[in-house]
C-alpha cells in the first residue's frame, strides 16, 4: 500500500478516536467497504479495504461503551465483517450463514453491541476470501482501570501476507494442485543424501510414510509466494515507528495473515510479553515469539539506545520475512538478519514418534510435560535429576533409556509441540523463546472448576485433495455442535495432519489447559501444532450460535469449521434464537 | 503484632541465594551482582531511634504510590510497605545494577515454584533449599509481601548514589514497577 493511503488510514483511526472522546459511553463509527489497491512494491494488484485502504483504521473503543458501527458496502459482492475476540450478542458477531444474511451491495448495516472487555484485537470479513484479499483492521479497547504496566507511547503491529494471487484463485489452484505453492519439494537429491545418512531401506520405509499421508516434510507452508507486510508495508517499504530513547514503548502484534505464522524478534531487545489475545498474562521477558494466524501479542519493549531498531517477522517456514524499524528518525532502517534454515517436518510431527520418543528435545525445563497422546507427567523434579547417565528415572519409577544428552536443549524445547517436532522454535539469538507454558492469566476471568464434559475434535484432512475437517467430515455435511448453557466443555484436539491449525472459536473464552488451573491463560485462538494433542475449556455463557473454525482462510473455507449452536441460557437471550433447522 | 505481620515480617526479608550450584557463570552473575548487605554504596541498614519520618509505600499491580522519592542526603527513613495488588511484590532499594542482577535469581524462585503469582509458597522454598543445597538469607534493603501484607524496612541513604526502588519479581520489573530515588543536600 502506499505511504498516503497508509497515513490516511492512521488519520481516519485517529479521527474517528477523537470524535469519540467526551462520548465514551456511546461512540458512533463508519467504515465503508471498498474495493483498493495493494502495492507491497513487489506487485500491485486490486483487493478489498475499510475507508479506502488496506489495512483499515485503528478501531479505538472505551471498555463499557456501547458502540454504534455502520458499516457501507461498497463492493459488487456481498460482505461481512467480524470483530474478532470480542464478546458480544451473536446477531453482532457477523458471520454469514450463522449471526446474519451478511451486507449486500450497496447496503449498510449497523453494529450495534456493548464493549465488555479490553485489550488488543481485530476485525476482518467472513465472506469468501475478503480477509486474504485486505479487508482487516485492528482494534483497541481502552481499559476501564489502570493497566498493569506502564509505557510512554505504543503502535499496532499488523501482519499480513498479501498475495498476488486473489484468494478465489488461489483455492482453485491448491483444489487442482495442492502442492501448488510449495516451492520447497523434496528431490531425488534428497531422496539419495538420505539413503546415505539413513540407510537406503530407513529412506524408502520414510518415503513410504509421508506418502501415506499424503504430505511432505516441507509442508509447513501450503501458501508460499507472500510478500509479509507490517501496517501494509513491506520491508523495502519499511514501517517506521519513532520512540525516544529510554521509553517503554508497548507494541500490539496482530497477526491478520490468511496463512503464515511469524517468528517475531527485535534484535538486541528483550520483549516483555503483557497480553495474549487481549487478555493481561504474568508479564514474561522474552526475546522471541511465534505468533500465530489471528493470534495477538502485546509486548514492552525499551530501546535506550539512539539507533534503529529492526522488528523482524520470519514466517515459519522461512520462505519470508518483514522488516519494520524502531527509529529515533524518519528514514532510519533496522538491519535485516538473513532468513534462517527451513526446518523440515519429522516424523514426530507425522505422530509416528509416540513410541520409541526421541527424548533428546524433550522440555526439561517446564512443570508439566505434555505427551503425543495428551497424558501429562507432572512435577518433574530435576533438582534431583541425575543426568550424566545414560538411564535416565521418570518419577513415576519408569526409566528412559539412553537418552542423547548431547543433543538435548534446556532451552528451547516447547511442549506444545511433538517431541522432535520439525516445528520445535528456538530464539535465534540461543535466547528465550516464549511458549504456550509460559503464558498465565493475570486475572482469570472464571472461577477455576472441573469440566463438565469432553468433546473430542480429531484434526483432519486429505492434502491430495486440499480438503480439510473435524473428525473427517467437512462442514457441508456436519451436524453442528451443540452446547448447553452453563456447561463447562473440555475440547480435546488431537491433529492427525501435519499442519498447525489456529482453532478459533468465536462468541466465547477459550481457556487453553497448559495445567496452571486458575492461572491458565484466556484465549481466543489455540494453535495445534502437528502431531500434538491439546486441551482447552470453555465456559458457555452465550446463547446463540458461533462459528468455530480453523483460522487459516483455506483450511476453514474447505470444511475445518463447524457451527455451534448454544441452547438455553438466560430467557431474554434465548429468545432471539432463531428457531429455523440447522443444515 | 499479630499473626498475619509476623508473616510479613518473616516473607518481608527477600529470599535471595547466597550459592548457586549450578554453574559458576550462574554463581558469579548473582553474587558478583552484589546483594545490597555488604555493599555501602547503597547505605546500609538505619537504626530505629534515628528514624527521621516515616514514608509510606503502597504496591499495586505493577507499580508503586508513590513513583519516586525525595530523600536528604544521609537520612534515615522508615518505609511502611504495604501490598494492595492482588499478586506478590517487592520493594528493593539498590542500583539499576544490583536489581538487574537480582532478577534471574527471582526468576530461578518463580520457575522452583517458591514465587507463586499471588502467594509465596514456604514449602517449596524449604524443598528447593533441601534439593539444591542454596542457602537463603534475608536483605536489609528489601521486603518481599504476599497481597495484603505490610513490612516495614528502615534504611539509612548514603551521601551519593544513584539508587532505584524497584519490584524484580519476573516482568514486573520491565513493565514499569520501579521508580527513582532523589537524593538531595
Amino acid at each position: 500500500m502506499t505511504i498516503g493511503l497508509l497515513r490516511r488510514a492512521f488519520l481516519l483511526g485517529a479521527g474517528l478516536a477523537a470524535a469519540l472522546s467526551g462520548a465514551a459511553t456511546a461512540g458512533e463509527y463508519s467504515l465503508t467497504v471498498d474495493p483498493v489497491t495493494v502495492d507491497t512494491g513487489a506487485f500491485t494488484r486490486t483487493g478489498i479495504g475499510y475507508n479506502g485502504a488496506t489495512p483499515g483504521p485503528v478501531l479505538r473503543f472505551q471498555e463499557g461503551e456501547d458502540v454504534t458501527i455502520k458499516v457501507t458496502n461498497n463492493l459488487s459482492e456481498p460482505t461481512s465483517i467480524h470483530w474478532h475476540g470480542l464478546i458480544l450478542p451473536f446477531e453482532q458477531d457477523g458471520v454469514p450463514g450463522i449471526s446474519y444474511d451478511g451486507i449486500a451491495p450497496g447496503e449498510t448495516f449497523t453494529y450495534r453491541f456493548p464493549i465488555t472487555q479490553s485489550g488488543t484485537y481485530w476485525f476482518h470479513s467472513h465472506s469468501g476470501f475478503q480477509e486474504p484479499d485486505g479487508a482487516y483492521g485492528a482494534i483497541v479497547i481502552e481499559p476501564k482501570k489502570r493497566e498493569p504496566f506502564r509505557y510512554d507511547r505504543e503502535y499496532v503491529i499488523q501482519l499480513t501476507d498479501a498475495h498476488p494471487h486473489s484468494g478465489d484463485r488461489i483455492m482453485r489452484n491448491l483444489k487442482m494442485m495442492p502442492d501448488y505453492y510449495n516451492r520447497q519439494q523434496r528431490t531425488l537429491f534428497d531422496f539419495l543424501k538420505d539413503s546415505k545418512e539413513m540407510g537406503l531401506d530407513a529412506a524408502l520405509s520414510e518415503r513410504g510414510a509421508w506418502g501415506d499421508m499424503r504430505m511432505m516434510p516441507t509442508d509447513i507452508e501450503d501458501l508460499q509466494g507472500f510478500t509479509p507486510l507490517i501496517n501494509g508495508k513491506s520491508s523495502a517499504q519499511n514501517w517506521t515507528g519513532l520512540f525516544t530513547p529510554g521509553e517503554r514503548v508497548r507494541l500490539r502484534f496482530i497477526n491478520s495473515s490468511a496463512m503464515t505464522y511469524f517468528d517475531i524478534r527485535i534484535p538486541g531487545l528483550k520483549m516483555t510479553v503483557v497480553q495474549a489475545d487481549g487478555n493481561n498474562v504474568l508479564p514474561v521477558p522474552v526475546d522471541e515469539f511465534r505468533i500465530a494466524v489471528a493470534e495477538t501479542y502485546d509486548v514492552l519493549i525499551q530501546p535506550k539506545e539512539d539507533k534503529p531498531y529492526a522488528i523482524f517477522a520470519e514466517s515459519m517456514g522461512r520462505t519470508s520475512s518483514v522488516r519494520g524499524t524502531l527509529a529515533t528518525a524518519e528514514g532510519m532502517k533496522g538491519d535485516i538478519p538473513d532468513l534462517r534454515k527451513p526446518p523440515l517436518l519429522t516424523m514426530a510431527d507425522m505422530g509416528m514418534a509416540h513410541e520409541g520418543m526421541d527424548h533428546g528435545s524433550m522440555n526439561m525445563s517446564g512443570d508439566t510435560h505434555t505427551m503425543p497422546d495428551g497424558s501429562t507427567m507432572k512435577g518433574m523434579d530435576h533438582s534431583t535429576m541425575n543426568m550424566s547417565g545414560g538411564t535416565h528415572k521418570m518419577p513415576d519409577g519408569s526409566t528412559m533409556k539412553g537418552m542423547d544428552h548431547s543433543t538435548m536443549n534446556m532451552g528451547s524445547s516447547d511442549p506444545f509441540y511433538a517431541p522432535g517436532s520439525g516445528l520445535m522454535p528456538a530464539a535465534a539469538n540461543g535466547g528465550k523463546f516464549l511458549s504456550y507454558n509460559d503464558l498465565r492469566t493475570q486475572k482469570p476471568l472464571y472461577p477455576h472448576r472441573e469440566a463438565t464434559r469432553e468433546i473430542e475434535l480429531r484434526l483432519t484432512g486429505n492434502m491430495e485433495r486440499y480438503m480439510w475437517s473435524i473428525n473427517g467430515i467437512k462442514y457441508a455435511d456436519a451436524e453442528p455442535i451443540r452446547l448447553q448453557y452453563g456447561e463447562r466443555v473440555r475440547f480435546k484436539f488431537v491433529n492427525e495432519t501435519m499442519m498447525t491449525h489456529p482453532m478459533h472459536l468465536h462468541g466465547m473464552w477459550s481457556i487453553l489447559d497448559t495445567g496452571k488451573g486458575k492461572w491458565n491463560p484466556v484465549k481466543h485462538v489455540v494453535s495445534v501444532a502437528p502431531g500434538t494433542t491439546l486441551f482447552m475449556e470453555t465456559e458457555v455463557d452465550a446463547p446463540g450460535q458461533w462459528a468455530f473454525h480453523c483460522h487459516l482462510s483455506y483450511h476453514a473455507d474447505s470444511g475445518m469449521f463447524r457451527k455451534v449452536i448454544v441452547e438455553g441460557g438466560p430467557e431474554g437471550k434465548a429468545a432471539a434464537l432463531p428457531v429455523k433447522t440447522e443444515g | 503484632m499479630s499473626s498475619s505481620n509476623i508473616l510479613g515480617a518473616v516473607l518481608g526479608a527477600s529470599l535471595s541465594f547466597a550459592l548457586l550450584t549450578s554453574g559458576p557463570a550462574l554463581a558469579a552473575g548473582s553474587h558478583g551482582g552484589g546483594h545490597g548487605m555488604h555493599d555501602m554504596k547503597i547505605g546500609k541498614p538505619g537504626d530505629p531511634a534515628k528514624v527521621s519520618r516515616t514514608i509510606e509505600i503502597t504496591m499495586y499491580d505493577n507499580y508503586y504510590e508513590p513513583e519516586s522519592l525525595d530523600i536528604k542526603e544521609g537520612e534515615t527513613i522508615r518505609f511502611v510497605v504495604r501490598n494492595a495488588g492482588e499478586f506478590v511484590h517487592e520493594f528493593n532499594i539498590a542500583t539499576a545494577a544490583m536489581h538487574e542482577a537480582h532478577r534471574p535469581e527471582m526468576m530461578m524462585m518463580m520457575e522452583h515454584g517458591v514465587l507463586e503469582p499471588d502467594r509465596i509458597n514456604l514449602e517449596a522454598a524449604k524443598a528447593m533449599q533441601a534439593s539444591m543445597g542454596h542457602g537463603m538469607h534475608d536483605e536489609a534493603n528489601s521486603v518481599l509481601l504476599e497481597p495484603g501484607k505490610s513490612g516495614e524496612i528502615v534504611w539509612t541513604f548514603p551521601k551519593h548514589a544513584d539508587l532505584e526502588f524497584a519490584c524484580n519479581v519476573p516482568g514486573h520489573y520491565e513493565t514499569g514497577m520501579h521508580g527513582k530515588v532523589k537524593l538531595s543536600h
